[in-house]
């Protein structure tokens, strides 16, 4: 369904992703992890067609991003749900308004009182019901990620992708976002990319974690299997004291790499 | 020699921006029911600045126009100086400096802020086109607004301008009248309207243009509106050189 084929992304000499290949798996949660400035955001990124590859294929239900057009892109896109990182809510707009956005403009056949029942359906789903009128500057950190989420979920997409669910979250409310991933989990079954630097959060959420490290791929696998893995940077990672080298060469001597 | 070439990329970038955004408009039209609102909202809150602009530089411009023909004996045509300069020419150039700064500057900020909050990525995965959603119902209020404005500045001088010659200086006002309604046609209501309009082209999308390209963080932002209103002003006055040229010619 979506799969990343020897992905190649430079931003001028900044080589970002080298020969990214990764198959993610459908109907599970997977988890793309690593520390800041590593590629995560860029593959995401390319698999919703935001960015386009140097070299490479990102297939995403039979349709190659880096080579479509701008209607297949849409077509594709209208199947994924995307929660950004501060939620990326538009200020001009209420809470009730921005969940129903994408209803307004793909679904026009849809009547203003299923319109708001829907939203209203979404709202007590991420556990903040009664909300439709107000305004998104008051929000909390945390309650603009859920109505991002709550607008990501609104058309019911084969897919959802979460950039950096926990970033800028205390940690209470970072549990609490990362228990609500679970919840839709469980109750939507449906495949969910996780974009993370978290490492407690990603292992309590995803199915399948990979590892991106100065631009490659560390490791793909299984979180039990993952978490078991004997290589130095996921073992770093995993203990949370992850010592960053100094520059490229350094990276490319990593054991994991070789 | 630098800034030349730097210049001449921009130049270019700009032009492919417009074909894009071009091809947005042809791809999926406007937004429904935001134009109206955008071009009340555009006119509201640019009114104001530029009825007291309009009504200062007509008052200056009888002055000015008093002090230059009396020493010919010829006060009596300010009138006819202060209708050829303010119908042809400051009407439609201030009130596109005022929407420049106002609604430009706005544009610029507004569109900049959504692109570091990543709202135009959010547009765009929700398969919403940001040119089309975010430009086109701009560039149709500012373009329905800036030739109302115009005109309506075109009043408040011309009345600014006939209180002070026939109050202030002592002009008889039916030859205030006289003068002024002799030497511009209705064309000339016209003329100024398309100027506006295409001021109004000018300035949403190099405004626009800034707030879709703008850097990284506040200051990015900042940079943005910055570049947008100074370069919408500075192309908007050098093309009125070119568009009074084209529209009126020798007749100037």
């Amino acid at each position: 369904m979506i799969e990343l084929r020897n992905v190649y992304k430079s931003f001028g000499e900044n080589t970002i992703l080298r020969d990214i290949s990764l198959k993610i798996p459908p109907g599970q949660t997977t988890a793309i992890i690593g520390p800041s400035g590593t590629g995560k955001s860029v593959t995401l990124k390319h698999i919703v067609g935001l960015l386009r590859p140097d070299e490479g294929q990102v297939l995403c239900f039979g349709t190659d991003m880096a080579t479509a057009n701008e209607a297949d892109l849409y077509k594709v896109r209208r199947r994924f749900g995307m929660l950004f990182q501060d939620g990326a809510l538009f200020d001009s707009l209420t809470v009730g308004a921005n969940i129903s956005f994408p209803l307004v403009h793909h679904a026009p056949e849809m009547s203003e009182e299923e319109r708001r029942a829907k939203v209203e359906e979404k709202l007590s789903l991420v556990g903040l019901p009664g909300i439709y009128d107000r305004p998104t500057s008051g929000l909390s950190g945390g309650q603009r990620k859920r109505v991002g989420l709550g607008r990501a979920i609104v058309t019911e997409p084969e897919v959802i992708l979460f950039d950096e669910p926990n970033s800028g979250l205390d940690p209470i409310t970072s549990d609490a976002i990362d228990a609500l991933i679970s919840e839709m989990k469980e109750a939507l079954g449906i495949t969910f990319i996780v974009i993370s630097h978290d490492i407690v959060g990603t292992i309590n959420v995803a199915d399948h974690i990979a590892m991106l490290y100065g631009g490659n791929l560390v490791a793909f696998k299984p979180t039990e299997e993952f978490v078991r893995l004997d290589i130095p940077i996921v073992r770093q990672f995993l203990k949370r004291n992850l010592i960053l080298p100094e520059g490229p060469d350094e990276v490319a001597r990593l054991p994991g790499l070789e | 020699m630098n800034a030349v070439f730097a210049g001449l990329a921009g130049v270019g970038r700009y032009g492919l921006w417009v074909r894009d955004f071009c091809r947005a408009l042809a791809a999926h039209g406007p937004p429904q029911g935001q134009t109206l609102a955008e071009a009340f909202r555009i006119g509201i809150k640019s009114l104001p600045i530029l009825l007291i602009i309009a009504a200062f530089v007509g008052t200056n411009l009888a002055l000015q126009g008093y002090n230059a023909f009396k020493p010919l004996g010829g006060q009596r045509l300010v009138g006819m100086f202060v209708s050829l300069a303010g119908v042809r020419e400051l009407a439609p150039i201030i009130a596109a400096a005022m929407i420049s700064a106002k609604a430009g500057t706005e544009m610029a900020s507004q569109i900049g802020v959504m692109k570091i909050r990543e709202q135009v990525d959010a547009l765009e995965v929700m398969a919403v086109n940001p040119l089309a959603y975010l430009v086109a119902p701009r560039l149709i209020g500012i373009m329905l607004v800036l030739p109302a404005l115009t005109i309506i500045a075109i009043f408040v001088m011309l009345s600014s301008a006939y209180l002070v010659s026939v109050h202030q200086l002592g002009l008889a006002g039916h030859e205030f009248i006289q003068f002024a309604s002799e030497s511009i046609e209705p064309i000339d209501f016209v003329y100024g309207a398309f100027k506006a309009m295409f001021f109004g082209l000018i300035i949403c999308t190099i405004s626009c243009y800034f707030g879709f390209n703008c850097g990284k963080g506040p200051a990015g932002v900042g940079q943005a509106t910055n570049r947008a209103v100074v370069t919408s002003s500075v192309v908007c006055i050098a093309l009125n050189y070119f568009l009074s040229e084209m529209l009126y010619g020798g007749a100037l």
